[in-house]
């Protein structure tokens, strides 16, 4: 890593890493923002003549320099996260570790957060994020990989884990059908797609297709619920996102 | 290691003492413990051991022949504020230890390039203000008190004694740390140990009354020495020649206990490490 050998290398290699692991918890809550700091630069091994000044620089950067003195305990919960992406920008890391940043967060705090992460990835550091919010993995990373049961299943940028899909778009249907014409039903609804999930919900069949064209894909669900006297309850259309990815290549819905 | 490793490591061990430090005093509700139990607890085995004693002078006079001192409250309250040092040791390393991994702050400063032991040792060096607080309120209690007046020979001789145990102190808390990383909690095991050294190590007696097994026991144990040592330079003036081979023997405890610590704590620490460990509780 880094150059490194991460066994012989170690302690080589963890001056040159940052990482936010447990959140804001693992904040010192009776100090200071810049005490906490004080402490983790020493930690770092930091020259004691460039301290205070990095400190500074690490809280504007964060926007918390005119908080700097008060106690951690006073802080919002975005507040402390920011203090935690600071400390692990401390010693100006070639790598940064972040395990799920925005957890926890309100939506204005984890936009914030989010837009940290970018201006790090602008300086040139390399930037590991672990998350279960697909969202923010599309819009943070360069390339992804997506871990199941601790192995790598798949590993591409954005855009070449949506087209290994092989579709563009999601469309999801329930319909009011006959229990006898369900397979008939989704024999047919195939021809224009591939039905990743289907289930019977309170009497309606509720199917999910991955499609090229919605466009031609929803005149021709239209007729098959026609011929089989199927009543369209319900259609939406959304761009295949990866979460569709990830559901289809471990099988499970997120957070289980 | 290089020279810019081990300097750094020295600013991180000041570090780490100075955050403990600052947190402690900022509960001050902790300082009222350490007036109250420094001066409560020998002083009620003072009154104790008058009820028994019957304030006959034959009680005292075998009393002082087992301790070589006359002073009993002196001899308990040297006992016990060892007693208190020594749980603030052994809890220290350990305690420490498991508040930051419940805090979630273990994993971020494993994370640095620091030493494992200096995260390991120095919030304990923020305990030795605490013990320098107990001797020094049990000195004025012991004066005030009871008119036993210790002078500045006997201190300096005294700290020489603490100097010297403390290695094999520190060591056994470093121990425990490795429990606290390998099995997550210590406080069953603390305890335990804790009631051992008081059952044998002769904090409210001489070791001298204890059964041969017992007299065995405390022998291989360092408090043992330490409270007898501190006893015997503080109450009865004895000079430091006149112990030495205690000393060597607490020294020699210090380094076998060390170098177990030292094996113990980067085995188990690897272990937690690689199980992902550092960051449960």
């Amino acid at each position: 890593m880094l150059g490194h050998d991460v066994v012989r290398d170690a302690r080589a290699i963890r001056r040159r890493l940052g990482a936010v692991l447990s959140g804001e918890r693992s904040l010192y809550w009776k100090l200071t923002a810049r005490e906490n700091l004080e402490y983790f630069a020493a930690l770092y091994h930091m020259p004691p003549n460039e301290t205070a000044t990095r400190i500074s620089e690490i809280l504007e950067a964060v926007h918390l320099a005119e908080r700097a003195d008060d106690y951690v305990e006073k802080f919002s919960t975005g507040m402390r996260q920011r203090l935690v992406l600071a400390r692990a920008l401390l010693p100006a890391p070639a790598l940064l570790l972040l395990d799920e940043p925005t957890v926890g967060l309100d939506p204005q705090a984890a936009r914030d957060l989010r837009e940290r992460v970018l201006q790090v990835r602008d300086e040139g550091r390399t930037v590991v994020l672990t998350t279960h919010y697909m969202e923010e993995a599309d819009q943070l990373c360069d390339r992804i990989a997506i871990v199941d049961h601790g192995r790598i299943v798949a590993l591409d940028t954005p855009a070449g884990l949506k087209r290994s899909l092989k579709a563009t778009e999601v469309v999801r249907l329930e319909l009011d059908a006959p229990a006898a014409t369900d397979a008939a039903l989704v024999e047919r609804v195939a021809a224009g797609g591939t039905v990743t999930h289907r289930d019977c919900e309170n009497g309606s069949l509720h199917l999910t297709v991955h499609c090229d064209s919605a466009r031609e894909l929803v005149p021709l669900v239209i007729d098959v619920a026609r011929t089989v006297s199927a009543e369209v309850r319900n259609i939406a259309v959304q761009p295949i996102s990866l979460e569709d990815v990830f559901i289809s290549l471990t099988g499970r819905a997120l957070r289980e | 290691m290089n020279v810019a490793d081990i300097a750094g490591d020295f600013r991180a061990f000041g570090a780490a003492a100075r955050k403990d430090w600052r947190i402690l005093r900022r509960y001050p509700g902790s300082f009222i413990s350490f007036i109250f139990w420094p001066i409560a607890l020998p002083l009620a085995f003072v009154f104790q051991a008058q009820a028994f004693a019957g304030g006959r002078e034959d009680t005292a006079a075998a009393f002082a022949a087992r301790t070589g001192t006359n002073e009993i409250a002196g001899f308990l309250f040297v006992g016990w504020s060892a007693y208190m040092w020594l749980s603030l040791i052994l809890w220290g390393p350990g305690t420490s230890l498991r508040t930051e991994q419940i805090r979630g702050s273990l994993e971020a400063i494993f994370m640095t390039p620091a030493s494992r032991l200096v995260i390991l040792f120095g919030p304990a060096v923020s305990h030795l203000i605490w013990a320098a607080w107990i001797f020094v309120v049990v000195g004025l209690a012991l004066w005030i008190g009871f008119g036993v007046t210790i002078g500045p020979f006997e201190a300096l001789r005294a700290s020489a004694v603490i100097l010297v145990a403390t290695p094999a102190l520190y060591a056994i808390g470093a121990l425990f740390a490795a429990v606290v990383l390998r099995f997550g909690d210590v406080h069953a095991l603390v305890q335990g140990v804790r009631g051992l050294f008081t059952a044998v190590c002769g904090m409210s007696f001489p070791i001298i009354v204890l059964p041969d097994w017992g007299q065995t026991l405390a022998l291989a144990l360092p408090p043992t020495y330490l409270i007898a040592d501190l006893g015997a330079v503080l109450l009865a003036g004895t000079e430091l020649g006149r112990i030495i081979g205690d000393l060597a023997i607490l020294t020699g405890m210090g380094v076998v206990l060390a170098l177990l610590a030292v094996f113990a704590f980067k085995r188990t620490e690897r272990h937690a490490r690689r199980g992902g460990r550092l960051a449960q509780y």
